[in-house]
């Protein structure tokens, strides 16, 4: 009776067990990432999967989600191109079903949008900054402020610093126009005229030309709609060609810091802002890890794809509650509505909006003594 | 007025950043024969050897610009040697030598992204000094820039025309069937281009370090603009590839006087196909 009564149990127990594995579990769950792997703009890809690595190495340290190990399948749109991205999207979906897909780089996410909408595919953008990526897929998501927000945020500042004449040194490609075409009007309808509007191809190194225009418009302050490298290089040869006029951005990372070096003294940028505070011990746990694993200060763009795989995490969890076959866009997207709030690693939470946009605060920064002081907040909506 | 000074300014200065390209790639093209456009690769070896110097040696910047022509100057040797000569001598039509350049190229530049990181390189550098000539501007770099293509064209005309290696190189740039039936040794004297070509190459590249820094990525606008120099100036001739510099190089600056700077990129290609179609011997074909 006792051995029987132990049968039963036993039963019960293994019964108990398989019930805790839904029909749609996998045996792993594969995260798609098309990131600049190669070419000119790998550093961001590089600083990006280092961020999705540490989240995926943490999660599964502690079991992974649901009980099921992440992995990071990383690919390549080589710096922005969005034939490689459809290429590298076609290779995640075939090769390895993916069914969720951090994506970066404008150019690359709008071309992999249709085929996300296709097979119902959860993107999550944590580095294009275009406007235009706002809708591109029903399944869109984005952990990033987008430029054209920044570039407001930024000209407001200027604004009230009193400046009238603005000068654009503006990437010639869907982020660094958009900001244009956001900033212009809005400028102009504050009493202020814009003197000249130069833009430089990505990936350009020499700007002089540009920067000549620039100088004999004699701006009051000078806006750069551009990013990492471009901005350091701009922000040199503009004080190096002997502008003394502010200079303001958007973004201003540790390889803009290296290549200007003295020159950026006082330059104003607005951007994600993640500085790790004891205030936020998630922030300081991922900077330390960072740290450790590369040797490296975390940039926020590592922050971003960090956080988004956590993103992930919890969706996954949310979706694989509701049962049946939860791994798909539309799923996923219903778990992430379903409660828009998320653990952010910049501190607090971040809200995503109706238009898949992520609300984060942002912040104004002012570079003094060679490091990034951080000034204020400033509201992006 | 004032900046139409100020874009002629520029325009010298990047044309004799164009004319370097144009001389280094022009004298191994025009040479050899051979479409070297690992070239690129190579140019941005030599600013990282710079960069390997000064800033993690922790040497001067003189030390650096040496490390960087020596190491453009072996480099360029061994992709003759290893590469372009066993091609050669299993008599590789042209067209595969040029997929194998190409391929040497990719694999150097990525090489390096891979050894170095992907981040941009700078030197510990004196800060440049601002120079004023009227209204326009210009810094201590794009003097040395201009200075360096001076130097660089007395020195190479008084190598070719006063060395016996010198004239050998033009012998076999003007027939190589006749410089090989007179007794040149053209394997020899192909080695000793790559090599030399290849260390002027490693001059733009060190100034661009640090003038703008350097990436791993930053060879193939310096293959490029090469090639159009020389096209533009006549192949084979090495006055018309530093004219050809200069034109694109004045043309990209001055062109934008009035034209919107979004088509800064195109002008090279608008000259490049003005050029073929209307001149494809190039502006100075002839004139050696």
């Amino acid at each position: 009776m006792k051995k029987l009564l132990l049968g039963i149990v036993a039963l019960a127990l293994a019964g108990g067990v398989v019930a805790q594995s839904a029909a749609g579990d996998p045996k792993v769950y594969k995260i798609g990432a098309i990131l600049a792997m190669s070419g000119q703009a790998s550093w961001y890809g590089t600083v990006m999967s280092q961020g999705i690595k540490q989240a995926v190495e943490e999660i599964n340290a502690k079991g992974g989600v649901n009980a099921i190990p992440l992995e990071a399948v990383i690919d390549d749109h080589k710096s922005g191109n969005a034939q490689e991205g459809v290429s590298a999207m076609n290779r995640l979906l075939s090769i390895h079903g993916v069914k969720i897909v951090l994506t970066s780089f404008s150019a690359p996410t709008l071309a992999i949008a249709p085929l996300a909408d296709q097979n119902q595919v959860l993107l999550l953008n944590g580095g294009g900054v275009s406007n235009n990526l706002v809708g591109a897929s029903k399944y869109i998501f984005h952990n990033r402020s987008l430029a054209a927000d920044l570039g407001r945020a930024a000209a407001l500042h200027a604004q009230s610093m009193g400046a009238k004449r603005m000068a654009v040194l503006h990437w010639k490609n869907d982020a660094g126009d958009n900001i244009v075409r956001a900033v212009q009007p809005m400028w102009e309808k504050g009493g202020g005229s814009i003197v000249a509007v130069e833009a430089v191809p990505q990936g350009a190194t020499n700007m002089d030309t540009q920067i000549a225009k620039v100088r004999s418009a004699n701006p009051d302050i000078v806006a750069l709609w551009m990013f990492a490298p471009e901005v350091g290089i701009a922000v040199k040869r503009l004080r190096e060609l002997g502008m003394k006029q502010p200079l303001i951005g958007v973004e201003y990372t540790a390889n803009d810091a290296k290549i200007a070096g003295e020159h950026g003294e006082g330059y104003l940028f607005i951007n994600d802002y993640f500085q790790p505070s004891a205030e936020f011990p998630w922030s300081q746990q991922f900077a330390q890890g960072y740290e450790r694993r590369y040797n490296a200060k975390p940039e926020f763009y590592a922050a971003n794809y960090y956080e988004a795989v956590y993103v992930v995490a919890e969706l996954l969890r949310r979706a694989r509650a509701q049962g049946g076959d939860y791994l798909n866009g539309e799923v996923l997207k219903k778990a992430l509505y379903s409660n828009p709030k998320f653990d952010s690693v910049y501190g607090g939470q971040m809200v995503f909006q109706p238009n898949g946009v992520a609300f984060k605060r942002v912040g104004l920064f002012k570079v003094e003594g060679g490091q990034n002081k951080f000034q204020k907040y400033i509201e992006v909506r | 007025m004032d900046l139409v000074l100020q874009l002629l300014v520029n325009g010298l200065v990047n044309g004799s950043h164009y004319a370097l390209l144009g001389l280094s790639f022009g004298l191994i093209f025009g040479t050899t024969r051979i479409t070297h456009f690992a070239y690129g690769s190579l140019y941005a070896l030599s600013a990282y050897a710079c960069w390997w110097v000064t800033a993690k040696l922790g040497l001067p910047l003189v030390a650096g610009f040496a490390a960087g022509i020596a190491a453009g100057a072996a480099a360029g040797l061994l992709s003759y040697g290893l590469l372009y000569r066993p091609f050669e001598r299993a008599g590789s039509p042209p067209l595969v030598i040029l997929i194998a350049s190409l391929g040497l190229f990719i694999v150097v530049e990525n090489a390096i992204g891979i050894v170095f990181g992907t981040d941009t390189k700078v030197v510990p550098s004196p800060p440049a000094s601002l120079f004023l000539v009227g209204p326009a501007a210009f810094t201590s770099v794009q003097l040395a820039q201009l200075g360096a293509l001076v130097v660089i064209v007395l020195g190479l005309w008084l190598f070719l025309s006063q060395t016996r290696f010198g004239r050998a190189v033009r012998a076999q740039t003007d027939n190589p069937e006749m410089a090989t039936i007179i007794g040149i040794d053209t394997v020899r004297l192909s080695a000793l281009v790559f090599a030399l070509g290849s260390a002027i190459a490693a001059v733009p590249a060190c100034l661009i370090l640090v003038k703008d820094g350097g990436t791993a990525y930053m060879g193939f606008l310096a293959v490029f603009m090469g090639f159009v120099a020389v096209v533009v100036g006549g192949i084979g001739s090495l006055r018309g590839a530093v004219a050809g510099g200069y034109a694109l190089g004045l043309v990209e600056s001055l062109g934008l006087w009035k034209i919107p700077s979004e088509w800064q990129s195109t002008i090279a290609f608008v000259v490049l196909f003005m050029v073929l179609l209307f001149r494809p011997q190039g502006l100075f074909a002839g004139r050696q």
